[in-house]
């Protein structure tokens, strides 16, 4: 062989493509056949072998010629392929091998100190390489690993650690086998065991992988291991929270399980446990009765001689909404108002409305009872058990004191009540409302956002209200994006005809006039026509007029529209029931749980008085704890699309709520003042007391033993010892140089071929073939 | 409380009851005021009727009314201050011009309502030929169809069973659709001719076949337009069925 060449192999250098060349061997071959077909009659054996002989030469010298063989050189080297050993550093690994015995990590390196020798052993025929895993695959010096290295990784994902080990290298030589020394805990890939998909993509990487598993068996442990709930509830809807427990060294103890919200317990079940059985799975049912985002505990007693005592409880946050806002109606006596809002509440698919309208009081002379289809009042029911499902009562023109058979003031303060505690009430205006009713004197009073006096009367003049300064800002009262041009929908209405005249309430009590009149005055300030009012944890609206349908039904016969009357009533729902795309500030945190150490991540959203992004608003979010401490807080300030990120570190496991504030009109680049207005959002957070890798204490030597079976390699314990560490073949890898030597353009051949024809065509002639 | 003890305290203790409503100050765009629709035929041929329907409305429902109808023209701004319209005839009607049907199509897609009455009884001619035509160009998409006789307009105060009027010329109403409220509501059976009632408190016209029962009937009709009007489908709300359902069976 040439110098500086090791190997050889044949090649064609023809530029006929394959298919050409097949065709070519099939003509060959016909031309074969043509000819033994033709010699068929041939009596004397010699002439047919002679004639065949030379059509089969001709043929096999013409393919030779056309597939022009070469021989290829090559310079080639044998390189070593590279064997993992893979020390599983997760935090399960500090869990002891067995019930009080060392822990694992150093049964790994006692392992390694015994066996280090022999895997070094075979350096001759592969590169060692040395690693630890639990997330990430990164390099160990093995000295250090003999001696222990600190377990601390957070997950366990040993096919990604075989898969990032077979990548690895960046030399592009292949991994011929892995040492797993690990206790088998996986949770990420494998969390499920080894299932078809997982056992395709071993078999994929072509790595014989010796398993040596650490640890047998369990320690004693209670744990919470799964929580299966929905991302969000329905209030006052039953939700069911799946709760998954693992209990590993008791006897038939029964174990209570509770559900906190924020510190009250919502729900209690209680797990008998069975010798035996490991995995019990507990639903715990509640039905949260307010909408907002809370962080829920589900905990378990930590019982003496747990392994593990953090993974007895688990937090989820669980965003609780609304399926439909429900409307209660109330109207004093069939009229336009009440004919209007009706038709919008009802239209609104968001929206669930009950309605009870005064049809005929008691002076009224309909005819016999049987004939008509009036029902009672149900007073006790709507104002009573049933109060609290609604999430805004709305009166309209309807007054109490008629009824009195139906003593419908004894439920006044139960309406009261509801409101401070978190519901939504408005008033309408008309004969039968505010100080014609004398709300002023009843439980109401205390709620309503406007001081209802008796005997101020009803103004029957036309006019057309203003927006006060609270008003221009205030979601209720936005008809239209900016200031200028809600101004502008408010003066194109139409003139109100009458108002109940009211008294402004004092500052101090939550209460802000949005719309007024510039010229009903009640003790020399204009009368409010559209009030709010937050008490308690409660809101509730005045709207001191009969003819908001003016803005509606009138207002379609001038501008051609009724959307400002949509628009105020859908703002002034929205508003009564909270609805978060109101607020001006909004805060969701990157993720609803964080495993332990990690930080949380904030998202905070500040819209403008406008309802524009709040670019360069300063936001400080928050971190409280359940006893109401500030444990974290950041500054930062928004960006051009209104939303600031914040990192608040936790303090450590538990239940934190979350508060966001800003100072929306701080934004764009407006001049800050000390007293401008502070506004809040709320969310919820739960920083987890144990990851995955300490929700589970138990070592899975079984799904060591499928990896190494599914791989092709080994199986051992660190009590075993090591087993034959299985290698594929090491790899013949051509390193550079070829050179294609022809051997078809040798003259002989085109010789060859022109003597065998002309020889079977001198024969065929002198033996009478043609 | 029981539905007995409720009824028996509704309509036994009435004196005991305070009246506040009726010393109050109520403005007057507080109460119901029927717009009449004026045209250019003969737009009012029972020039009591509305008056007394409103008073009987006033008198057996808590509706609060004015004292009288109020005549609007289609094409005149203000026609929207009158949600509930009144159209009635006595022979052939006019063509509206376009202006007036856009008007009028307007208050009723915005939530308006019209009642239409022919006075004259007819049926294929005079005002009924007319005012079909008319209520075509009006709102061709929604035909005139029969109502119901399950239909809510037959329950909202009363519950009805017969059609009332002057004549008895069909037994049913027919309403055009729109949104799935009756938008227009067309009686043939001269309503407002069982409803005027002179200035010296006698009826102005004999109801026939039906007398008085029939009259009673009408007004009892006219009350329960103008409740549905201005509940619309209230008493198809959940809550009402049970006791609909008891007090017709």
């Amino acid at each position: 062989m040439e110098s500086g060449y090791n190997a050889w192999r044949f090649t064609s250098l023809s530029p006929w493509p394959h298919w050409a060349l097949a065709l070519l061997v099939v003509a060959a071959a016909g031309a074969v056949l043509l000819a033994w077909r033709g010699l068929r009659s041939e009596p004397r054996l010699g002439r047919r072998v002679a004639l065949l002989a030379l059509r089969t030469a001709s043929a096999i010298l013409a393919i030779f010629l056309l597939a022009e063989p070469a021989l290829r050189l090559l310079q080639t080297a044998r390189v070593k392929n590279r064997l993992a050993v893979l020390v599983d550093s997760s935090r399960s690994m500090n869990f002891p091998v067995e019930p009080g015995g060392p822990p694992r990590i150093e049964t790994a390196a006692t392992f390694l100190r015994r066996h280090r020798g022999e895997l070094e052993a075979l350096g001759d025929r592969v590169s060692l390489e040395w690693h630890t895993f639990e997330r990430d695959l990164s390099p160990a010096d093995p000295s250090a690993l003999a001696r222990g290295v600190p377990a601390r990784g957070g997950r366990t994902d040993l096919l990604g650690a075989l898969k990032a080990a077979a990548a690895g290298g960046g030399s592009g030589r292949k991994l011929a086998g892995a040492v797993v020394i690990s206790d088998g805990a996986d949770n990420a890939a494998l969390a499920e065991g080894l299932t078809p998909s997982a056992r395709a993509d071993l078999r994929a990487l072509g790595v014989p992988v010796t398993a040596i598993a650490v640890g047998a068996g369990a320690p004693k442990d209670l744990a919470i291991d799964r929580v299966a709930v929905d991302d969000f509830a329905f209030v006052r809807n039953t939700v069911t929270v799946e709760v998954g427990l693992a209990a590993r060294g008791f006897g038939r103890e029964e174990v209570p399980i509770v559900l906190r919200r924020e510190g009250a317990v919502v729900a209690r079940a209680t797990v008998k446990l069975e010798p035996g059985k490991e995995r019990y799975t507990v639903p715990l049912s509640f039905a949260p009765d307010t909408t907002g985002t809370f962080v829920f505990t589900v905990a378990a007693p930590v019982y003496p001689g747990e392994a593990v005592a953090e993974n007895n409880a688990r937090s989820f946050v669980l965003r609780v909404i609304r399926d439909r806002v429900r409307v209660l109606l109330v109207a004093g006596r069939p009229s336009w108002d009440e004919r209007f809002l009706r038709a919008l509440l009802k239209q609104d698919p968001n929206v669930d409305l009950i309605s009870f309208f005064i049809l005929r009081t008691s002076t009224d002379l309909a005819g016999p009872q049987e004939e008509l289809s009036l029902i009672p009042f149900p007073v006790s029911e709507i104002f009573g058990e049933q109060l609290r499902t609604f999430d805004a009562v709305i009166f309209v023109n309807f007054a109490y004191q008629p009824y009195r058979s139906l003593d419908i003031e004894r439920y006044l303060p139960a309406l009261r009540d509801y409101v401070k505690n978190g519901g939504a009430f408005a008033m309408v205006g008309g004969e039968q409302s505010f100080g014609e009713a004398r709300y002023g004197q009843t439980a109401l009073a205390e709620i309503l956002p406007v001081d209802a006096v008796d005997g101020l009367g009803i103004a029957s003049e036309s006019f057309r209200p203003r927006l006060t300064g609270e008003g221009r800002r205030h979601p209720v009262t936005s008809l239209a994006p900016g200031e200028a041009a809600n101004e502008s929908a408010w003066g194109a209405l139409p003139p109100l005809p009458d108002v109940n005249r009211t008294r402004v309430l004092t500052a101090g009590t939550g209460a802000r006039v949005l719309l007024e009149s510039p010229t009903v005055m009640v003790e020399g300030r204009p009368a409010p026509v559209v009030a709010v009012r937050e008490v308690g944890s409660g809101r509730s609206l005045a709207v001191t007029t009969d003819s908001s349908w003016f803005w509606g039904f009138m207002a379609a016969e001038e501008g051609g529209s009724n959307r400002a009357y949509q628009r105020f009533w859908n703002n002034a729902l929205r508003w009564l029931v909270r609805d978060p795309a109101l607020t001006p500030v909004q805060v969701e945190p990157d993720r609803p749980a964080v495993e332990p150490g990690e930080p949380v991540g904030l998202s905070v959203s500040v819209r403008a008085p406008d309802y524009g992004p709040g670019a360069g608003a300063p936001v400080r979010g928050e971190l409280v704890s359940e006893d109401g401490r500030v444990v974290a807080h950041a500054d930062a300030v928004a960006g051009p699309d209104g939303v600031a990120h914040l990192e608040l570190a936790t303090p450590g496991p538990g239940a934190f709520k979350v508060v966001a504030s800003a100072k929306p009109r701080c934004s764009g680049g407006a001049p800050c003042p000390p007293d401008a207005p502070v506004e809040r959002a709320t969310g919820a957070v739960a920083a987890r007391a144990s990851g995955p890798e300490d929700a589970d204490a138990a070592p899975r030597p079984e799904l060591l033993r499928a990896i190494a079976e599914a791989s092709g390699g080994t199986f051992s314990t660190v009590d075993r010892g090591l087993p034959e560490v299985r290698l594929t073949d090491p790899e013949i890898v051509e390193v550079g140089r070829r050179k294609d030597v022809p051997i078809w353009d040798r003259a002989w051949f085109l010789a060859g071929l022109v003597l065998s024809l002309a020889g079977e065509w001198i024969l065929r002639r002198r033996w009478g073939y043609w | 409380m029981r539905r007995r003890d409720f009824l028996e305290i509704v309509t036994f203790a009435a004196g005991a009851l305070a009246l506040p409503r009726i010393a109050r100050a109520l403005p007057e765009t507080s109460k119901l005021a029927i717009g009449h629709v004026q045209h250019g035929g003969r737009w009012n041929p029972r020039p009591s009727a509305l008056r007394r329907l409103q008073w009987e409305l006033a008198q057996r429902t808590s509706i609060e009314t004015e004292a009288d109808a109020v005549p609007v023209r289609l094409g005149q701004p203000g026609l929207h201050r009158f949600p509930m319209l009144y159209l009635a005839g006595d022979g052939a009607l006019p063509p509206f011009s376009e202006v007036e049907l856009a008007a009028l199509r307007r208050h009723l897609q915005y939530g308006g309502f019209l009642l239409v009455d022919a006075a004259d009884g007819s049926d294929g001619n005079g005002f009924d030929a007319s005012v079909r035509r008319e209520l075509a160009r009006l709102l061709p998409s929604s035909p005139l169809l029969r109502v119901a006789r399950e239909h809510v307009l037959y329950k909202s105060f009363y519950l009805l069973e017969h059609q009332g009027g002057r004549l008895a010329v069909k037994p049913w109403l027919e309403a055009q659709v729109l949104d799935r409220r009756l938008a227009v509501l067309y009686s043939q059976n001269d309503l407002g001719g069982a409803w005027a009632r002179g200035q010296l408190g006698d009826w102005e016209y004999a109801c026939t076949p039906g007398g008085e029962a029939q009259r009673e009937t009408a007004f009892r009709l006219g009350v329960n337009i103008a409740m549905y009007a201005l509940c619309t489908d209230y008493k198809d709300d959940a809550v009402h069925l049970p006791f609909i359902l008891r007090r017709r069976s």
